[in-house]
């Protein structure tokens, strides 16, 4: 206990730092873990109390992905969401898979890699939209709704290798049960549901924490994986009222990921046998990837390479989807690469994204005579 | 000028309008509970911003309409058309020293000036309507109901009594 205790306290001062600096927490929290933990100093290990705590963060992540899912309100342009989506979805999976298989990973790991190599930071991109007021940007809309687009293939690559050696058409029914269940309870009950949103004493609070663990807790009782049950039981909640239950969830998960990613350090081997080279390898194509998959989506939209250059900028970092992956599925090996992936990469996501604006300035200042306004092509 | 409104998943809720002659103005109320504000000159291809919390909105969203705000006191101006070109002000104060201790009555605010107090802010607290025995301690917040005119001498004669 004093374990989560000293963990949470060095977070929170962690957090004030990144605040004033205005650059994201996760990958010092991640940093504080690994110094922490196993791998550095030995003062905190994980047991039983922090692993479930963990589990929880995981759990309220997964419900306000499931949250941020509302079936009827998919964008206007859905052909431009696709292409991007699919533009994001191929470059970063096959770069990713790809290198990860080359670099001496087993098919499935390279798979995790890829997976986590692939998905962007929601709440980093968020973040960075709007603290550096590029949400008037038209590829503001581009990247927001690519990140609802990566959260649905996260939830297919979750529900894949959930399945792993099972019968497939067993456990295809046993999802489709539970999802019948969840649904068909928000919607003969959402009379009930908005009647308890609306008091104002403690039940919404309390209502909500229980509704999440227990379907966690009965999902695997039913033998289906409670990551895809508690996606389900958001989805089916934000047919009623999104905003409250974000609300009452979100002090749950704040604290909660906190302990989520200090624990996904501490537990860190880096010890193991993975080359550091691997790793540097990793990074640099993570950053590399997502600047062609970026310049692509901007040129196939908007016909300019420098649109693709805002959508790398903002979406640069990797965060909490790559580490639940490496939680959830990760080897050793793997977790290790994915944590140093999302150190890496939130790290120069945020410097990029904060100072993008003044470099592409000066390049245009230097360049003013060679005429507007696509003055910084792709620095391939 | 067409209005657009639209919802960004995770982020919040995004207005938009271009004005006759080209420029565009965006409003972002983010998840966060700040307001943003964008503002595009048409032909320009960087939008400049201001980040703001909901306070400062309302207080810009005051201007906006047409009163007048000055330091920590504003005022509102209400035009009604169906009334022959009534424009009627409401405007806020804070009591000085001077006149603290004394009532409503005692100073013949309504005989000296015409206008009316309708409000008073004390300690948080909103007195509506107060009756002529109120008391003003210092620091009071006031509105006071006029036409501008009375209001220029309620500054006048009250608020330096």
């Amino acid at each position: 206990m004093e374990g989560i205790i000293i963990a949470l306290f060095v977070c929170l001062v962690l957090a004030l730092v990144a605040k004033y600096l205005t650059i994201p927490a996760i990958p010092f929290y991640i940093i504080a873990g690994v110094v922490l933990g196993h791998a550095g100093l030995g003062i905190v290990a994980s047991d039983q109390i922090s692993s479930f705590f963990s589990d929880m963060g995981l759990i309220f992540l997964l419900f306000f992905v499931g949250l941020g899912l509302k079936v009827d309100k998919i964008s206007e342009n859905q052909s431009e969401v696709l292409t991007s989506g699919m533009i994001d979805l191929n470059v970063n999976m096959i770069i990713g898979f790809v290198a990860a298989y080359l670099l001496g990973f087993s098919l499935v790991e390279a798979l995790i890699v890829a997976a986590a190599f692939y998905s962007s930071s929601t709440a980093m991109t968020v973040t960075s939209l709007i603290e550096n007021r590029k949400l008037m940007m038209r590829e503001s809309e581009t990247i927001i709704w690519l990140m609802v687009f990566e959260d649905l293939v996260l939830i297919i690559v979750l529900a894949i290798l959930s399945a792993g050696n099972e019968n497939l058409l067993l456990f295809a029914g046993e999802i489709l049960f539970g999802l019948a269940l969840i649904y068909a309870l928000a919607h003969y009950g959402k009379e009930f549901l908005i009647s308890i949103l609306d008091r104002d004493d403690e039940l919404p609070i309390i209502f909500t924490f229980v509704a999440v663990v227990a379907t966690a807790a009965f999902a695997l009782e039913l033998g289906v994986p409670d990551t895809l049950m508690v996606i389900a039981l958001g989805a089916a909640f934000a047919t009623t009222d999104p905003d409250a239950f974000e609300q009452h969830a979100r002090p749950f998960k704040d604290v909660f990921m906190v302990i989520f990613f200090v624990f996904f350090g501490i537990t860190i081997n880096l010890s193991g046998n993975i080359s550091v080279g691997v790793i540097a390898i990793i990074c640099l194509l993570a950053i590399a990837s997502k600047l062609i998959s970026g310049v692509l989506t901007g040129i196939a939209l908007y016909g300019s390479a420098k649109s693709g250059l805002e959508i790398w900028t903002n979406t640069i970092g990797r965060g909490e989807f790559s580490i639940a992956l490496a939680v959830l599925y990760g080897s050793p090996p793997v977790a290790a690469t994915i944590a140093v992936m999302v150190i890496v990469t939130s790290l120069v996501g945020s410097f990029v994204a904060k100072y993008y604006g003044s470099l592409s300035r000066g390049f245009g200042r230097r360049s003013r005579h060679h005429g507007p306004p696509h003055r910084v092509h792709a620095v391939h | 000028m067409a209005l657009r409104s639209l919802n960004l998943p995770g982020v919040g809720t995004k207005y938009e309008f271009e004005t006759d002659k080209g420029d565009t103005v965006a409003i972002f109320f983010t998840k966060t509970g700040t307001i943003q504000m964008y503002t595009l000159q048409k032909g320009c291809h960087t939008p400049s911003a201001a980040e703001m919390t909901p306070v400062e909105a309302r207080r810009l969203g005051n201007i906006l309409t047409g009163a007048i705000i000055e330091a920590d006191q504003e005022s509102v101006e209400i035009a009604f058309s169906a009334l022959a070109d009534l424009r009627i002000t409401i405007h806020s104060y804070i009591i000085p020293r001077a006149i603290a201790g004394k009532t409503i009555e005692d100073l013949r605010i309504r005989a000296k000036t015409g206008t009316t107090v309708i409000a008073i802010s004390r300690n948080d607290k909103n007195i509506i309507n107060p009756p002529p025995s109120f008391v003003f301690e210092t620091g009071d917040a006031v509105l006071v109901i006029g036409e501008s005119d009375q209001l220029r001498l309620f500054e006048r004669e009250i608020m330096v009594d």
